[in-house]
């Protein structure tokens, strides 16, 4: 078994190493960070952009500024180096990418924990019930609304969230918080307040990446339970004289959970992708908004450090997914 | 012989006039159409035919595991008390305790994630009040009647680590946990290699002392009914052909179809000139059935009153022997050859499978 989780480690390492270097070439290739200095009226003294230039190493070639990113073995300044444990200087500014992207993390780790936990309870419930009685008007409702999240795009099903937050809001006198993962005043509330004003500013953003997420691992759930239930031995259990509710629990649901534990994993890689888009919409200071905002600033070391973040958040995801369906499923054995 | 030594009281389980359809896209199936049979106290009965002749699904409706959307009816009475119609919690109280169940392929029929042992035990439990180590104890015990050596390490094992016919045996241990009247043993032997076969039908036959009850075997397996049952059912269409104790029904058949049946029967003591005679053509759809006797499109003897009226089962022997035929009075005595061409020509039977509508059809050499 632990053999096992070093061997999976060792494998991703190379995966890691391929993305982020990758993902390093073609940020580096979009755009250069200092045409704003380059460009900028009155113009600045040429000797004020090499200087920046150089404190972002950008004097030196993409592949040696990869390996700076990676090692941080061949400069003096120890300000980069991501195995040493430092992120890289950062265009924006003076940001601390390393601070920055701690607050940042907590933030979406909350939307993107909420979101996938909702998802998947809501999902393996609608998904069983579809399931059991296949054909119903029930299944019907349930496909079609399934079908209807799997079609919408994240960004038009986040304003349509948005807008159905403000009327209710205007109409039903609900208080959902359409801006912000926080009120403008949180650092001086307390408590329960605080509590509230978190949970009103996830009500929203949480459904729009639920949902996304939800519709796949339902229709999911659904065949994977139909399965199931047209087997043997669910028949065979029937055949032994045991309860409908047991059949249906012990044996039938426990077998069709299996091949979503799978999915699961890949729905947190997917949750932080549409976390991107609807941090956008709703105007999270998250790591989506963190994303996109490095991108346009071409800040190549903050992009990776987003990357290395989501690598390692997947690549967990994906471990515990893999050892959970050894402990569901007795036919896989890890030695 | 078995000439009714058993009275009345003894009668098991009589099912009358069982009607069983399926409603689909394409029309009604009609899976079984009226079949009656009853089955005595220690007795072994066979039903027989051909895939999608309705003998499985007519003892599943009695089991009352036939999904929602077949229609059933007629009456299925197990000593006296009526089955069909029971809540599916009356229902689950009757499986497995009075009547169990074996199914066809044993590598799909046990859960994979539960050890074999927890899989008997659950069956223990499920009608009786024991405590957990009782059933495990009892669920051992069942792994050694059925043959499986080591039975207190193999109780731990999951299914995927035993072979088919380990697993079948174990199907069979279920299906004794609680000393049931009757067992239903569904194409038992038909997914397993045939050296294993003889091995689990002897695994069948101890479970059956065991427990003194009282079998149903279905089988397309002639050679299986031969060697195991008193009475035989043969079905075609969804409905009783022709049943009668098993060597007047092998001897001396009164129904076209079952001598067809056994003259495609391969025999080990035949000459080897001895030719095969199949039956010509396919059985006909269950949502279209023909007009008549459902066998008359491939009947060798059939005429005009064959395809205007169904024959219903006329008592044609002492014994009880039944057959569903308009001239079975025409089949004393008959061989298959005297009906059916044997497979001489292959060029012949070809042509002939072609005049029958059937292009696909090209048979093997059988010699």
């Amino acid at each position: 078994m632990l053999v096992y989780v070093l061997r999976r480690l060792l494998v991703t390492i190379p995966v890691l190493i391929a993305a982020t270097f990758f993902t390093f070439v073609l940020v580096d290739a979009s755009g250069d960070p200092l045409q704003e200095l380059r460009f900028a009226v009155p113009p600045v003294p040429e000797e004020t952009i090499q200087a920046r230039a150089e404190q972002l190493y950008l004097d030196r070639p993409t592949i040696e500024r990869y390996w700076l990113w990676l090692t941080g073995v061949g400069n003096s300044r120890g300000d980069i180096g991501i195995l040493q444990g430092k992120w890289g200087p950062s265009t924006q500014g003076a940001m601390d990418i390393g601070q920055e992207i701690s607050e940042r993390f907590l933030i979406t780790l909350r939307l993107v924990a909420a979101a996938t936990l909702f998802a998947l309870g809501l999902a393996v419930v609608t998904g069983v019930i579809s399931a059991v009685k296949q054909y119903s008007l029930t299944d019907n409702v349930l496909t079609f609304f399934g079908f209807l999240g799997l079609a919408m795009p994240t960004f038009w099903l986040a304003a349509l969230v948005k807008e159905a937050g403000i009327w209710a809001n205007q109409n039903l006198g609900t208080n959902f918080a359409t801006l912000g993962a926080t009120s403008p005043l949180y650092y001086r509330m307390e408590g329960w307040e605080a509590f509230m004003d978190v949970v009103l500013h996830l009500v929203l953003p949480t459904l729009t990446l639920m949902l996304t997420g939800y519709a796949a691992i339902s229709r999911y759930q659904r065949a994977s339970m139909l399965e199931v239930l047209n087997s043997d031995y669910i028949r065979l259990a029937r055949a032994k004289g045991l309860r409908n509710r047991v059949v249906m629990r012990r044996h039938a649901l426990r077998t069709a959970l299996i091949p979503v534990v799978t999915l699961a994993a890949l729905t947190v890689s997917a949750a932080l992708t549409g976390a991107v888009i609807t941090e956008t919409v709703f105007r999270w200071r998250g790591l989506g908004t963190f994303l996109t905002q490095s991108i346009a600033q071409y800040d190549a070391f903050a992009v990776m450090a987003f990357l290395v973040i989501s690598g390692v958040l997947v690549v967990g995801a994906n471990l515990i997914a893999d050892l959970l369906y050894g402990v569901l499923d007795p036919r896989i054995r890890y030695d | 012989m078995v000439t009714d030594p058993w009275p009345d009281t003894d009668l098991l389980l009589t099912v009358e006039d069982l009607t069983v359809e399926f409603p689909t896209d394409d029309g009604i199936v009609q899976a079984v159409r009226g079949v009656s049979y009853e089955l005595r106290r220690g007795e072994v009965l066979g039903i027989v035919g051909e895939s999608g002749s309705g003998k499985s699904v007519s003892s599943l409706a009695v089991m009352g595991l036939l999904p929602k959307t077949a229609r059933i009816s007629g009456s299925a009475k197990l000593q006296g008390r009526e089955l069909l119609g029971l809540s599916d919690a009356e229902l689950s109280k009757v499986r497995g305790n009075k009547i169990a169940m074996i199914f066809q392929d044993p590598l799909t029929s046990l859960s994979p994630v539960y050890t074999i042992g927890y899989q008997l035990a659950e069956a223990v439990l499920a009608h009786r009040d024991v405590p957990k180590e009782k059933a495990w104890d009892r669920a051992v015990e069942l792994l050694d009647i059925v043959g499986i050596p080591n039975p207190e390490q193999r109780a731990n094992s999951y299914p995927h680590e035993l072979s088919g016919g380990m697993r079948q045996r174990v199907v069979i241990a279920i299906a004794m946990a609680n000393d049931p009247d009757v067992i239903i043993a569904d194409e038992p032997t038909t997914a397993l290699d045939v050296t294993v076969q003889a091995q689990v039908m002897e695994a069948l036959n101890s479970a059956r002392q065991e427990t003194g009850a009282a079998m149903i075997l279905i089988t397309h397996d002639l050679g299986v009914v031969a060697g195991t049952v008193d009475r035989v059912c043969v079905m075609y269409a969804g409905k009783l052909v022709e049943t009668g104790a098993v060597d007047q029904v092998f001897y001396g058949p009164r129904m076209p179809y079952t001598l067809g049946l056994l003259g495609s029967l391969p025999r080990l003591d035949a000459t080897r000139s001895h030719r095969l005679t199949p039956i010509v053509g396919t059985p006909p759809s269950l949502v279209n059935l023909p007009s008549g006797c459902p066998f008359s499109p491939r009947c060798p003897i059939v005429q005009p009153i064959c395809i205007q009226e169904e024959p219903e089962l006329f008592s044609v022997g002492v014994d009880g022997q039944l057959a569903a035929c308009h001239f079975h009075e025409r089949l004393i005595g008959a061989q298959p050859v005297d009906l059916f061409p044997p497979t001489t020509i292959d060029e012949e039977l070809v042509a002939s499978y072609e005049d029958a509508g059937q292009d696909d059809a090209a048979p093997e050499e059988t010699t």
